[in-house]
């Protein structure tokens, strides 16, 4: 077992932790005894953690998908344990189903829900707003803005999960995720017993005379919440009590405020209140605040939930104050920054904004550098070989993962690509509607967590479409997480491997076959084969991740590639492969080889061109 | 949100996936704490680090915000010279810059779609933008102290030796033997010096 101090340091002790890690933290001083989860950025780090810390005090599992991982969870904590599902935003839109009735029937061990949310964009596809499921599905909400309170809060969660016996969401963004900063350690739970379960149909089976009377329950349950919010020591206010000009902050805003506050001079110009615990909103507080200025200005990420919160409460009681919040500065897209605090604050106070200025002007026209296909990737080898047999005749329909990197030229292989296994049902009804040919490239996690039903509907309603499993092994992206495609030897006993061309098969599908993705002519022997079929067809393609086999098998290049003739083939291979480990010298094509993997499919790619040389 | 009274400081590192950048970023994190300062480091991890281009930041004496905007940094670690050109707006009039003079062209470059600019003349307009600047040989000092990573801890050990830091080479040496694995010290420890020595010639 590991000695790491997340798992053996004492109260007191301080560390710097990334927020993802404080939280491991604050969960195993509340007494975790259930994590689940599907990893996504920002989120996976928490999982990761507790897998490398590899404790016998809980069991950790990489669920297939989210809405698995929240019902697992679900399930342990109405087994009585405290379980935490962890996922990002996007997660929590596949996981809402079990999560809505989770609330209804309520989970007497406690349930927190991590949902780590991307303002930016950084990683994902798209930037909602997951408080919005705190509203709808009756969550008491946490938001820390640093890796102290993300402990602190994940603590303060399991407890209050516990007491209601309602699931809690502690809610983060990228940068607080992702944020390192000093935690001081509390003491470790050393009780992790289980709150007992006693068989009661009346409330823990959702069926419709249950669920009305369990909505009732809900609604008691989130009363109480909000005397929490009310008390909570996450909401706090400070400044001069006689000042009648307010800030209302949440989240990572509160670091910006801090910063802007400070740069500006303008600590004694406003109150502030600060809200960490922010659903139900702590309506007493607010109402204090409120009655108490003649203004508020209202900062947060994403849309304006806590904005329409505070106007709604100032209505209600009739408070007489201005209250602004998104304009055309603040607005719901992207994230904050002190910058951006700084002007907007200076037009709320009326005062002069700071000038910052740059040592220099952001430099234009440099060569751009968008994250790539790695070399020895095998994405690009089967990309390019499905864009030589379907060219630009068919359409491809893409999905979520590191070959998503593929949609960047000269590979071009995605067209469209929408949410987590879409790339076989969104493929399936654009076949159907444009008549053209449809490929659908999924990766093998990928395929576990969604890509499964896609392909089971696309035989049931016997859709057109070619589907290709880009089976790497692992979960890449994310940093390498297990999934039940992973080599048995890599998933050691916890686990077990499953085979993807039994699932295929065993749903039905007839027209198959399993190449190696490095032996371009067996990939193209069986796409040609395949192509001109109806009906859905599957190519699985197989080779490991070049990352994660060089890490975790230890298998370095045996070879390298090396140019032996310059030329027409060279430059073509070099333009259509776009292989990282090349260069371009003058007129020449180079390798580097301390980045060639030596998977050869250059050398197939143009025979005249290349050869392989052992490395020495 | 405690009131500091140590002196605060900005910086922003800056270099290519899979270069090490988030590694020093901790180290240099961890000597900082470990000599009393107040410390907060953002980083962002995930899809940029499949060799697109990976920002990270530290905050000292009591700064709360993870994400910089242009005009915010003190001091830019540059692990590459695009990069570092690249972030240049970030830092402030008279900031400072240490950088590594090796390129990793990015594809577009490699592949000869794009030009990737004269090193020299990165070099100058790093100059005359910068209060102080440095651009160190990394690659090869890191491969003389035994690994083409510890180039990283060339250049930081550069920064805190300069005194453009309030980390000194000693509290930086210090942290490496308590923070990195055994393995990788002397290696570390070697580039270093070799870091050290640079600042000073």
């Amino acid at each position: 077992m590991s000695k790491h101090p997340l798992l053996t340091g004492g109260r007191g002790e301080r560390h710097l932790l990334l927020g993802n890690e404080a939280i491991v933290r604050g969960a195993l001083e509340a007494g975790v005894s259930l994590i689940s989860c599907y990893p996504g950025t920002p989120s996976s780090e928490v999982p990761d953690t507790f897998r490398k810390l590899g404790s016998d005090r809980y069991a950790l599992e990489y669920s297939v998908n989210e809405k698995v991982a929240m019902e697992v969870a679900a399930g342990a904590a109405l087994a009585g344990a405290m379980a935490l599902a962890t996922m990002k935003h996007v997660g929590v839109n596949v996981a809402a189903d079990p999560l809505f009735t989770a609330a209804y029937i309520g989970l007497p061990g406690g349930l927190v829900l991590l949902s780590a949310d991307d303002p930016g964009c950084h990683a994902s596809q798209n930037e909602q707003d997951n408080r919005h499921y705190a509203r709808a599905a009756s969550l008491p909400c946490f938001e820390p803005a640093s890796p102290a309170e993300a402990k602190e809060m994940t603590r303060e969660a399991f407890r209050m999960a516990r007491e209601l016996q309602q699931p809690v969401m502690l809610r983060t963004t990228t940068r607080v995720n992702h944020m390192r900063g000093p935690v001081e350690f509390g003491e470790l739970a050393t009780d992790r017993s289980l709150v007992p379960f006693e068989r009661n149909p009346g409330r823990f089976v959702a069926v419709p005379a249950t669920a009305r009377s369990r909505h009732r329950a809900l609604t008691a349950a989130m009363r109480k919440a909000r005397e929490f919010a009310d008390s909570s020591r996450f909401n706090t206010e400070h400044g001069d009590p006689s000042v009648r000009t307010g800030v209302i902050v949440s989240g990572v805003s509160r670091n910006y405020l801090a910063d802007a506050l400070a740069t500006g001079g303008w600590a004694g110009r406003v109150r502030v209140l600060e809200l960490g615990m922010t659903w139900p909103l702590p309506e007493r507080t607010l109402k204090d605040f409120l009655s108490s200025c003649d203004r508020v200005l209202v900062l947060e990420e994403g849309d304006p939930l806590l904005e329409s919160g505070v106007r709604e409460l100032a209505q209600r009681y009739q408070c007489a104050v201005r209250v602004e919040g998104k304009d055309e500065l603040l607005t719901e897209q992207g994230e904050y920054s002190t910058t951006l605090l700084l002007r907007r604050l200076a037009q709320y106070l009326d005062c002069p904004c700071p000038t910052l200025s740059s040592a220099a002007p952001a430099a234009e026209g440099l060569p751009n550098r968008p994250p790539n296909l790695c070399a020895g990737c095998s994405h690009r080898a089967v990309y390019y070989a499905v864009r030589q047999v379907f060219g630009d005749d068919a359409y491809y329909s893409n999905d979520i993962g590191c070959y998503t990197l593929g949609v960047l030229p000269p590979l071009r292989a995605a067209d469209f690509l929408v949410c987590m296994g879409a790339s076989l049902s969104a493929g399936s009804g654009f076949a159907r509607v444009s008549g053209k040919p449809v490929v659908a490239f999924i990766g093998d996690s990928t395929f576990f967590h969604s890509g499964m039903t896609g392909l089971a509907n696309a035989l049931f309603n016997r859709h057109d479409l070619m589907v290709v499993i880009l089976d790497n092994g692992t979960t890449a992206m994310t940093g390498h997480q297990p999934n039940p495609g992973m080599a048995q030897e890599a998933l050691g006993d916890t686990a077990l491997h499953l085979d993807i061309e039994a699932i295929v098969r065993g749903m039905g599908v007839t027209r198959f076959a399993r190449v190696k993705a490095f032996n371009l002519k067996g990939v193209m022997a069986a796409l040609e084969e395949m192509k001109n079929e109806k009906g859905v067809r599957v190519l699985l393609a197989e080779e490991p991740c070049a990352l994660y086999a060089r890490r975790q098998f230890k298998k370095g290049a045996t070879q390298v590639a090396e140019v032996k003739e310059q030329g027409e083939e060279a430059l073509r291979c070099l333009d259509t492969l776009a292989c990282p480990a090349f260069y371009r010298d003058g007129d020449n094509l180079a390798v580097d080889e301390s980045l060639c993997s030596g998977c050869m499919v250059c050398l197939q790619v143009a025979p005249r061109a290349f050869k392989a040389r052992k490395r020495g | 949100m405690s009131e500091s009274t140590q002196k605060r400081m900005r910086i922003y590192f800056t270099g290519v996936g899979g270069q090490g950048t988030l590694t020093a970023t901790t180290l240099l994190s961890r000597a900082a704490m470990d000599a009393g300062l107040d410390v907060v480091a953002g980083e962002v991890h995930g899809m940029a680090q499949r060799g697109g281009v990976v920002e990270s930041v530290l905050l000292l004496g009591g700064w709360c915000a993870p994400r910089l905007d242009p005009g915010e940094a003190d001091v830019i670690l540059g692990f590459e010279p695009l990069e570092t050109l690249r972030g240049l707006s970030y830092l402030r009039p008279g900031g400072a810059v240490f950088s590594s003079s090796d390129p990793l062209p990015p594809v577009s470059a490699a592949l000869g779609q794009a030009m990737y600019p004269d090193v020299r003349e990165i070099e100058e307009k790093v100059r005359a933008s910068a209060g102080l600047c440095r651009f160190l040989p990394c690659r090869e000092l890191g491969l003389r102290a035994g690994s083409v990573q510890s180039g990283n801890t060339v250049l930081v050990a550069a920064a805190c030796a300069s005194g453009a830091l309030p980390i000194g080479a000693d509290a930086l040496e210090a942290a490496i033997r308590k923070h990195l694995p055994a393995k990788l010290q002397e290696v570390n420890l070697k580039a270093l010096a070799l870091g050290v020595e640079a600042a000073g010639a």
